[in-house]
């Protein structure tokens, strides 16, 4: 399990700091630059090479990015070239309420994929099988931004139950105000749950199949305590099927926060972008694929550790599963 | 999310040489009727803003709710108001007064103007004020100041009082005075809530990207009829804007698209305002003189007359636009009025295309969602250029990057492109068209304001001419807001301070 | 899973909206740029579905709108499974060294929110169709090098395939002989999968404003264009998203057949993106 740990941590490491490279250069290699953007039309070219020199930018990228690499190793991101703010401060005034965000989908996803995933798996074939499996597929089929898109239309404009705006007042956290975050997590709960359920019946249905649970069955277990006690233990490892969810709907997120204009790390990230401010990009984008690989290994060992009967049988299960990212 | 930025990134063009809020309510002509009620108010503004980047340090804020937020939290020196005498009308100046010979302007401060720290504003913080956008490295358009006047030989006369040399004789330097100008405390460097700072409203708190909290200044020297508190909000998408006024959850929303503002106007409890001249932005598309048929003025005009204006007012701006003639700054006092209307001519468009022997040509228009309907007359536009066999294709690029490399902007063969609300002569960009500099040059420095005029209408009359823009649309900056506000003045940006909110 | 009823019909479905999107261009409708009449008019004569916010036929619109989309997630689904194929196959292959660590950074690099991917790459060559593929197809690699790595690897352990290796086969062809007919149904599931994937990528892709500049139609451009209006004329929004969601479920129900009678539990994957 060390071994494993460590090897994990390692590559994760390593990824980051390929990740970092490819980021930055690939933002610099766009047309343009944070200068351009902010000098805008009416500036000469006196200002923009002025402007070019403040930010840094006549320098060769390589020596910024080992610059940026140097600072970033002692905790300092640096500073958007949009306005000067520093990208750390930027990262914790929206990092929390993405998380909340994304969190809050997530724990409801668990929920109902168990609840949903237990009912198809165990009566597989069935009617109930049928009605959620289709269910499922039909959610699979809608990308994020039809779903918001529909969300919007029906409960914000249509009945204007929920409002359409994620606005937070000043200083206060989302949670604070559970009804701006309704709509937004619906969006990812609708986004993620197909999958997530679809993932758990598959893994109800082999466990279903197991001796333990035959045997469990025979000896008269019925109803919610057979799922609960028999069947759910041998289908933890999709638990790992719950991690690979939370991290492709933190990418989600992205069109999610911005059609609500909820102030998290994905609609940032896409102004940013627009900006070339590469520092942003650099620490946005990192924490969003630091924080998914993180949500990937926890959901491995977390399965791993909740399999432990039969370790060697799960290693290609596991295997198996990935592929399902 | 072509909408995702794209008001965000409106930041520094739109405010480029803007005239802005005035915030002038102790100088505007009407006096402010007495507010409805004692209790508190509070009005919800809601602005495109420009993320977590958005910042107190206006010098450099990249989005124009940076300035709209400065201009109600630092005085301004004045504001662009063609309905005043000398173009401008007076904020944190009593008065702008001009050598004959043009070459220096004295500057005088209000009486009592006084800090929020209880300091009173003198001429020191007059002064660096003026030099303050050099010195902390202000954006381009902060320093329009520094580009028309010899910054570093300005000298304070007396406590209130400050003379400032031009680099050479202008006419027209009020106008660059009072476009951006605010006045700060000497020796501000940092800016943060606490900041001293003497204009209408100071900062009760601030989340760059999601609110600003303002209250208003009980020692401003207006008469302070606004609201108790003004929240600003930044809604990057246009659409969420609109959301938020439809469920209550802003009572004033700026930059609202054109659809959207012709649907709200027809449902009951929303009103929709619509900046009206000189306060429009021009949406022009340029070709490129070193395009080769662009340099056969034929071809250019050509382009004009293909461009059916009025579809484009009518179906992209739903009437909320004024019919453009290729010329700018339509509304500004030395705007050529006289000009004859260009109208759509396809069949002529075809003609003089042909005798140019550029028939069939193929040409390239790029476009963003830069200004809205940017995109979408671009649209039209190459459709109207299909229509007299051009083959017109339309380059759309993403929103924020059709100026972000600012280079590779200028060789485009034909380029939309806008400018915000500004006196033509002092915006003029010199070099396509030589004759027209000189006369642009005599009119800012001819001694003689008749004179000034002529060279400007000859200017003008060139442009019309032979110029190498299509200036089909002056488009002005939508607001909706409920029905139970009113007094918002619609300048180059909403000035808030003088609205009232009736209670619901 | 769905009786086979429904589920042939959406097959059925499926074939016909690939054709419609692939030659819908070529039918005869209107100009899909033309402005026809005033914006967001409802259905009538002359526009079956009513006009878009510039005045532009819908139908015409839609008709345009889903070849490029169709095109673009094929392409990119060919092309990451070709690459996903041969690094897959030769990763699995090594037993040990850089092509097994090769496949541990693979599963780093798909934790990129692979929207972050399109949103650089697209803003990298604006307005450009290719853009988006390659973005899409270098989102779709490293799912698709995992899955066939793994495919690999298990097969490696088996006899026949040591022998080969032991016998000094060059590796590429043993890939060929031995390892590409035994993995032929993960990989044509798994291609089914990055199809899936790819469209929604490229849909969201045009709902941004990624890609093909404006008056070209895209079936989530369209979304995203027409939305404003959706309380006025719906038909603009509703007939591509309606279109978009078919042949996304078209398209999980046929992955879903492919894996289904190997392996039930086989579901496809959400697009991370």
């Amino acid at each position: 399990m060390t071994h494993f740990l460590l090897v994990r941590v390692g590559t994760a490491l390593a990824t980051m700091a390929l990740l970092s490279a490819a980021l930055f250069l690939a933002t610099d290699a766009l047309p343009g630059d944070a200068a351009g953007t902010a000098a805008g039309a009416d500036a000469t070219a006196g200002e923009r090479a002025e402007l070019r020199e403040r930010l840094g930018l006549d320098r060769p990228v390589v020596e910024r990015y080992l610059a940026w690499l140097g600072d970033s190793l002692t905790g300092d991101l640096g500073r958007s070239a949009a306005a000067g703010r520093p990208v750390g401060e930027m990262l914790a005034s929206r990092f929390g309420s993405s998380v909340l965000l994304v969190a809050t989908a997530v724990a409801c996803i668990a929920v109902a994929a168990t609840v949903l995933g237990l009912l198809a798996g165990l009566r597989s074939g069935r009617p109930v099988d049928r009605l959620v499996s289709s269910g499922t597929v039909t959610l699979l089929a809608l990308p994020e931004f039809l779903l918001a898109t529909a969300l919007l239309a029906v409960f914000a404009h249509g009945a204007g139950l929920l409002p359409a705006v994620s606005l937070i007042p000043l200083g206060d956290s989302p949670w604070q105000h559970p009804q701006a975050l309704v709509l937004p997590v619906a969006s990812l709960f609708l986004a993620g749950v197909g999958i997530a359920t679809r993932l758990l019946r598959a893994a109800v249905a082999t466990a279903a199949e197991s001796p333990a649970v035959e045997q469990a069955r025979l000896s008269g277990e019925r109803g919610p305590r057979l799922a609960w006690s028999y069947v759910l233990p041998a289908a933890a490892p999709a638990v790992q099927g719950l991690a690979v969810t939370t991290a492709g709907l933190l990418g989600g997120s992205l069109v999610v926060e911005t059609l609500f204009n909820y102030p998290g790390v994905g609609s940032e990230l896409a102004r940013a972008v627009a900006y070339r401010d590469t520092a942003v990009v650099q620490g946005f984008g990192l924490a969003l694929a630091g924080t998914a690989l993180l949500v990937l290994l926890l959901g491995d060992l977390v399965s791993g550790l909740l399999d432990v009967r039969s370790r060697s049988a799960s290693a290609t299960g596991l295997r198996g599963e990935r592929r399902l990212r | 999310m072509s909408e995702l930025s794209r008001r965000g990134f409106l930041g520094i063009g739109a405010v480029a040489a803007a005239g802005l809020s005035g915030l002038l309510t102790a100088c505007s002509a009407e006096p402010a009727a007495p507010s409805g009620g004692s209790a508190a108010t509070t009005l919800r503004a809601a602005f495109a803003g420009g993320g977590s980047a958005e910042t107190l340090n206006y010098f450099v804020g990249p989005s124009a709710l940076d300035f709209v937020r400065a201009r109600l939290v630092h005085a301004p020196l004045g504001a662009i108001d063609p309905a005043q005498p000398d173009g401008v009308s007076l904020g944190a100046l009593e008065s702008i007064d001009i050598d004959d010979d043009l070459t220096s302007y004295t500057l005088r401060l209000r009486e009592a103007l006084t800090f929020s720290d209880g300091s009173p504003v003198t001429s020191d913080d007059l002064l660096y004020s003026l030099r303050a956008p050099d010195e902390l490295q202000g954006l381009p358009f902060t320093r329009l100041v520094g580009r028309g006047f010899d910054l570093s030989a300005a000298k304070r006369l007396d406590a209130r009082t400050v003379r400032l040399p031009t680099a050479s004789p202008i006419a027209d330097g009020r106008l660059l005075l009072c476009q951006s100008m605010l006045v700060i405390k000497d020796g501000t460097t940092e800016f943060s809530p606490r900041t001293p700072s003497c204009g209408p409203y100071l900062i009760e708190g601030f989340e760059a990207g999601q609110q600003t909290v303002l209250r208003r200044n009980p020692d401003w020297f207006g008469d302070g009829n606004g609201p108790d508190e003004i929240h600003l909000l930044s809604i990057s998408d246009a659409e969420a804007r609109v959301n938020a006024l439809r469920g209550d959850a802003a009572d004033f929303v700026s930059g609202v698209s054109p659809y959207s503002a012709q649907s709200l106007a027809e449902e009951s409890g929303f009103e929709v305002s619509a900046g009206e001249a000189p306060y429009l932005s021009n949406l022009r598309f340029e070709m490129n003189l070193e395009h080769e048929p662009f340099r056969d003025e034929r071809v250019r005009r050509a382009f004009r007359l293909a461009v059916d204006r009025q579809a484009v007012v009518d179906t992209v701006y739903f009437g909320r636009a004024a019919i453009g003639n290729d010329v700018p700054a339509i509304g500004f006092p030395s705007y050529d009025s006289s000009l004859e209307q260009r109208l759509h001519d396809p069949d002529e468009a075809r003609r003089l295309l042909r005798a140019a022997g550029h028939d069939g040509m193929s040409v390239e228009l790029t476009a963003g969602p830069e200004l809205p309907g940017m995109v979408e007359t671009a649209t039209l536009i190459v459709e109207n250029l299909r229509e007299i066999g051009v083959r017109a294709t339309l380059v759309e690029l993403p929103a924020g990057q059709l100026y972000a490399d600012y280079e590779a902007y200028q060789q485009l063969p034909f380029a939309a492109g806008y400018n915000p609300p500004a006196p033509f002569e002092a915006n003029h960009t010199p070099g396509t068209f030589p004759e027209v500099d000189t006369l642009v040059a005599t009119a800012r420095s001819a001694p003689d304001a008749a004179q000034r005029t002529d060279a400007s209408h000859r200017a003008q009359q060139l442009l019309w001419e032979q110029g190498n823009q299509i200036i089909p649309v002056f488009v002005p900056t939508v607001d909706a807001h409920t029905d139970r506000l009113s007094g918002v003045r619609h300048l180059q940006f909403p000035d808030l301070s003088a609205a009232r909110l009736a209670s619901a | 899973m769905t009786r086979s009823g429904p589920r042939r019909l959406l097959l059925v479905l499926l074939v016909l909206l690939t054709a419609l999107a692939l030659i819908g261009p070529w039918l005869p409708l209107s100009s899909p740029t033309e402005r026809i009449a005033a914006p967001f008019q409802p259905p009538g004569a002359g526009h079956l579905l009513g006009t878009d916010f510039l005045g532009r036929d819908v139908l015409a619109r839609t008709a345009h709108g889903g070849r490029t989309l169709l095109l673009q997630a094929l392409a990119a689904t060919a092309l990451g499974s070709a690459v996903g194929l041969l690094i897959g196959t030769l990763a699995g292959l090594a037993r040990r060294g850089p092509l097994t660590w090769l496949l541990r950074l693979v599963d780093g690099v798909a934790a990129v929110p692979g929207l972050l991917v399109v949103l650089l790459t697209a803003a990298g060559s604006p307005g450009s169709d290719l853009a988006v593929l390659v973005a899409v197809t270098l989102v779709s690699v490293p799912f698709s090098v995992r899955v066939i790595g793994t495919a690999t690897a298990r097969l490696t352990e088996l006899g026949y395939v040591r022998t080969a290796l032991a016998r000094g086969d060059g590796r590429l062809d043993v890939a060929r002989r031995d390892i590409l007919p035994n993995i032929a149904r993960e990989a044509w599931a798994e291609a089914g999968l990055r199809f899936i994937a790819a469209t929604q990528l490229c849909a969201t892709a045009g709902f941004l404003g990624l890609g093909a500049p404006a008056p070209e139609a895209n079936w989530g451009r369209l979304v995203r264009e027409n939305a404003a209006g959706a309380a006025a004329q719906p038909w603009a929004t509703l007939a591509p998203a309606f279109l978009l969601v078919l042949l996304a479920l078209g398209t999980t129900l046929l992955a879903d057949r492919l894996t289904a009678p190997a392996r039930p539990q086989h579901p496809p994957q959400r697009t991370p993106s």
